[in-house]
């Protein structure tokens, strides 16, 4: 059962009768009794709510970031006609910010026998999976003072993938690749390129590149055109612990991670490479591995959006050894994880040997912008200067791991956020244009 | 990247300006103008019944015209302050019936009574039944019909003449002539037989009598307003008043009190008073309905839904923590090397030498940034390698320096 203000209201108004005519228990009497007597009625006249029907459609996945809307049908199978107040409860990162009250509240009247839809608009704050609450109704009688109320199941689901804000930098990449792939003049020759083909010299050709002997048996001057190694396979290594949940900027560490991994992805796929997808920290979180061209990134994103950061250490052994069985054959490897001295030295220097043996290395690391901020803030307090300290401290760190690192043959990138995609799209196209894969 | 822009707000289109909605503009009905000026006009009409509510709770002022206690444009302290600190007067206050009558007794005083007709039939009967004191003087003014009969029998009112009337006194009496003219317009008098009047009107009344009888004299004027803040300082207002009430040592003034003059006034009554009996039953159905309202407001629709939320964790935590730990334990040393170091490789690097595991060589550093600053190479060996600075002015200024000298080694 649930009240109106109009009920209220009607009880107030009656204060001027009592009041005015009839200050007395008549009076009171007068004005309760048959108040609430339509109350009764009311509550006896409303369609009732258990036997309604639900049903929801509507998008089952959007883009962190973006609105989505979900359906809910209302069914009214009594002969008493509905009017209701609705509240499709979703948990509280399913809505745009703030709207979580104003969004989730319908208003709706269904004729006796017939359905009504109702949509509920969404903008998920968070990457993963949002699921409904249970759908609350009420349903009013005709005077509008009384109702009847209760919660009924109609279960849905919407995930949120990740944004892929990078996928801006993706044309540029692309042209790139095509200027590495042999269909424009420009060419390079890399000890790994293979030959393509042979074509009418054009000026500006690098005259190395001639083929004499072709010339030779012909009446124009050839030359050999070259395209970068393609089938290659590439293996990107996600941590997901301790390190990949500090917040840098607005989001964790992992965002950026996964938006350089969806853009690596989107371009060595193009450029005709085998991507597969491992998320680790203590346990393998998620793995997608011999995904046709097509669906790779829709399987991608789909199994990043669940991937959280979780508050514990990653264990680097357990993750390299996985990813060794993933990567039979000679690979790239790109692991997007902390610069943690401490973690690299125990973790992963060990199994350096054998994953550089076989395969060729990148390590990506998200750095903190909040770094530089520290060291290039003008400094007045000496609390200030023991901050630049610090900061110069954790740098100096993470650049002698990097140097470590890079000694032993991997390829180390640490940028900030918005700049990590980028950097390791670039990484890669270069790593392909040197014939390393 | 978690927060998003939130969608455009979808308002109640009433509730934007016309301007907006260029289709609907020329539709400002009434309708419309009602309903986006209606909770304005209940509030404003809020805000008029309290305010009338307020105004209409009887206040009980303390300073009333004429009282000398106020400063205010009616109040006559300014006559008052000038009589106690030029004249020597020692001057209070009388409310109550017994206190005037004390008045009227003490030697060498005057009472000035300034409402008279405040003064019920009866309390004006007996104040004039007191032998008075010796050497005294009251000053009646704008008595009423009855005062006149009491205290100075045989003078009748006769006329009124506009108060800014500016009058010359035109009489013997020491007070009026060496007040020249002042403003005494008001209420005039026919004199009685030994009256001395001043301040005669082209009719032959005055507005100003004087009675003596022994050391005791009676003066009655037709004007309050000379001895008012406002007035005071125009024409000859101000001597005529020190003349007036300045003569005794005593001056009384009376203080008329609505509650005390009159006791069978009925007494201030509460809000609660004037509310008619039957409201009490109102507020009592208005308690019903407040329940009925917290049985509206209490059922929520549908429960509350909390989310787990992952942890939030500032990558730069770390940092700034070791930063507090280097501040709590002074490691200005610490620090120092930490600037240093990192001064050393970012020259290095500007300057083209190899810093192969870390750190360059000294001697090559300090002789090629020297060369590049043109400064003395003992000066940059202090300064990227010297000692640790001993307070915390010396840390700052070593970070400066660094910073200075860096941007130095960077300058093409």
């Amino acid at each position: 059962m649930a009240l109106t203000g109009r009920t209220a209201l009607i009880a107030a108004l009656g204060a001027l009768l009592v009041g005015l005519v009839l200050p007395s228990w008549t009076g009171i009497g007068v004005v309760m009794l048959p108040l609430l007597a339509a109350i009764v009625a009311d509550l006896v006249l409303a369609a009732p709510v258990r036997r309604l029907t639900l049903e929801r459609s509507g998008d089952p996945s959007v883009r962190l970031g973006e609105a989505v809307t979900v359906d809910l049908l209302v069914g009214n199978p009594s002969r008493r006609p509905l009017r209701a107040r609705i509240r499709d409860a979703w948990y509280p990162s399913a809505w745009a910010p703030g709207t979580s009250l104003t969004a989730s509240r319908h208003s709706v009247t269904v004729p006796a026998g017939e359905r009504r839809r109702i949509t509920t608009r969404l903008a998920p704050t968070r990457r993963g999976d949002h699921r409904s609450g249970r759908v609350t109704v009420r349903s009013l009688g005709p005077l509008g003072l009384a109702g009847r109320q209760a919660g009924l199941d109609a279960p849905w689901r919407v995930r949120a993938l990740p944004p892929f804000a990078s996928r801006k930098h993706l044309p540029s990449r692309l042209a790139r690749l095509r200027e590495l792939d042999g269909r424009t003049s420009v060419l390079t020759r890399g000890q790994g390129t293979e030959f393509d083909s042979l074509r009418e010299y054009l000026p500006g050709d690098d005259v190395r590149s001639i083929d004499w002997r072709a010339s030779a048996r012909r009446s124009v001057v050839a030359v050999r055109t070259w395209r970068p190694e393609r089938d290659r396979h590439v293996l990107v290594v996600l941590d997901t612990g301790r390190t990949s949940a500090g917040r840098v900027g607005d989001a964790p560490r992992l965002d950026a991670a996964l938006d350089a991994a969806l853009l690596l992805t989107a371009l060595a796929t193009k450029a005709g490479d085998r991507v597969d997808l491992l998320a680790h920290d203590r346990q393998r979180r998620a793995a997608v591995a011999g995904r046709s061209p097509s669906e790779i990134l829709p399987a991608f994103t789909d199994a990043m959006a669940l991937l959280e950061p979780a508050l514990i250490e990653t264990d680097l052994r357990a993750m390299v050894s996985t990813a060794l069985r993933m990567a039979p054959h000679r690979s790239l490897i790109v692991l997007l994880t902390g610069l943690d001295a401490h973690q690299i030295e125990d973790g992963l220097l060990p199994q350096l040997p054998l994953l550089v043996k076989r395969h060729e290395v990148v390590l990506a690391s998200v750095a903190d912008p909040r770094l530089d901020e520290l060291v290039n803030t003008p400094r007045t307090t000496v609390r200030d200067v023991y901050g630049t300290a610090a900061a110069e401290q954790t740098r100096a760190d993470r650049r002698r791991t990097a140097e470590l690192l890079t000694r032993h043959g991997i390829t180390v990138l640490d940028a900030p956020p918005e700049s990590i995609a980028p950097a390791l799209a670039d990484t890669y196209l270069t790593l392909k244009a040197a014939g390393r894969l | 990247m978690t927060t998003t822009a939130p969608p455009p707000a979808t308002a109640d289109p009433a509730e934007l300006p016309a301007v907006d909605r260029p289709d609907a503009a020329p539709r400002t009905t009434l309708r419309t103008l009602w309903r986006r000026w209606r909770w304005r006009l209940v509030a404003v009409l809020a805000v008029l019944v309290v305010g009338a509510m307020v105004a209409g709770i009887p206040t009980s002022s303390s300073s009333g015209p004429l009282d000398p206690r106020s400063g205010d444009p009616s109040g006559t302290r300014a006559v008052d302050q000038i009589l106690r600190n030029t004249y020597g007067v020692t001057s209070r206050t009388a409310t109550t019936e017994s206190e005037l009558a004390a008045a009227l007794r003490a030697d060498d005083t005057t009472l000035v009574l300034t409402f008279p007709a405040e003064l019920t039939e009866q309390e004006i009967t007996r104040l004039a039944a007191i032998p008075r004191g010796a050497n005294s003087r009251l000053v009646l003014l704008d008595p009423d019909h009855s005062a006149l009969n009491a205290f100075a029998p045989g003078v009748s009112g006769a006329s009124y003449v506009p108060e800014s009337a500016v009058v010359a006194p035109a009489c013997t009496l020491p007070e009026a002539a060496n007040a020249g003219a002042a403003e005494l317009g008001g209420e005039s008098y026919h004199l009685g037989a030994h009256d001395v009047g001043c301040y005669p009107d082209a009719d032959g009344r005055h507005s100003v009598l004087s009675r003596t009888t022994d050391s005791r004299q009676v003066i009655v004027l037709g004007s309050r307003r000379m001895f008012t803040n406002e007035r005071l300082d125009h024409e000859g207002n101000a001597a005529l008043a020190f003349g007036l009430l300045g003569a005794h040592h005593q001056l009384v003034w009376q203080l008329p009190d609505h509650a005390v003059a009159t006791p069978d006034a009925p007494h201030d009554k509460t809000i609660g008073d004037l509310v008619p009996a039957g409201w009490s039953w109102g507020a009592l159905q208005l308690l019903f309905a407040a329940l009925l309202a917290v049985v509206w407001r209490a059922r929520r629709l549908g429960p509350v839904l909390s989310e787990r939320l992952p942890a939030v964790v500032r990558a730069s935590e770390t940092t700034e923590g070791r930063a507090r730990l280097y501040h709590r334990a002074n490691a200005r040393g610490h620090a120092a090397e930490t600037l240093r170091h990192a001064a050393r490789r970012r020259t290095a690097t500007a300057l083209g030498l190899p810093h192969t595991s870390g750190d360059p060589d000294p001697a090559a550093l300090t002789e090629a940034a020297a060369a590049r600053l043109g400064r003395p190479s003992a000066d940059l060996q202090q300064l990227l390698y010297g000692p640790a600075p001993s307070d915390d002015a010396a840390l700052l200024r070593l970070a400066d320096d660094l910073d200075d000298m860096e941007w130095q080694v960077r300058q093409p």
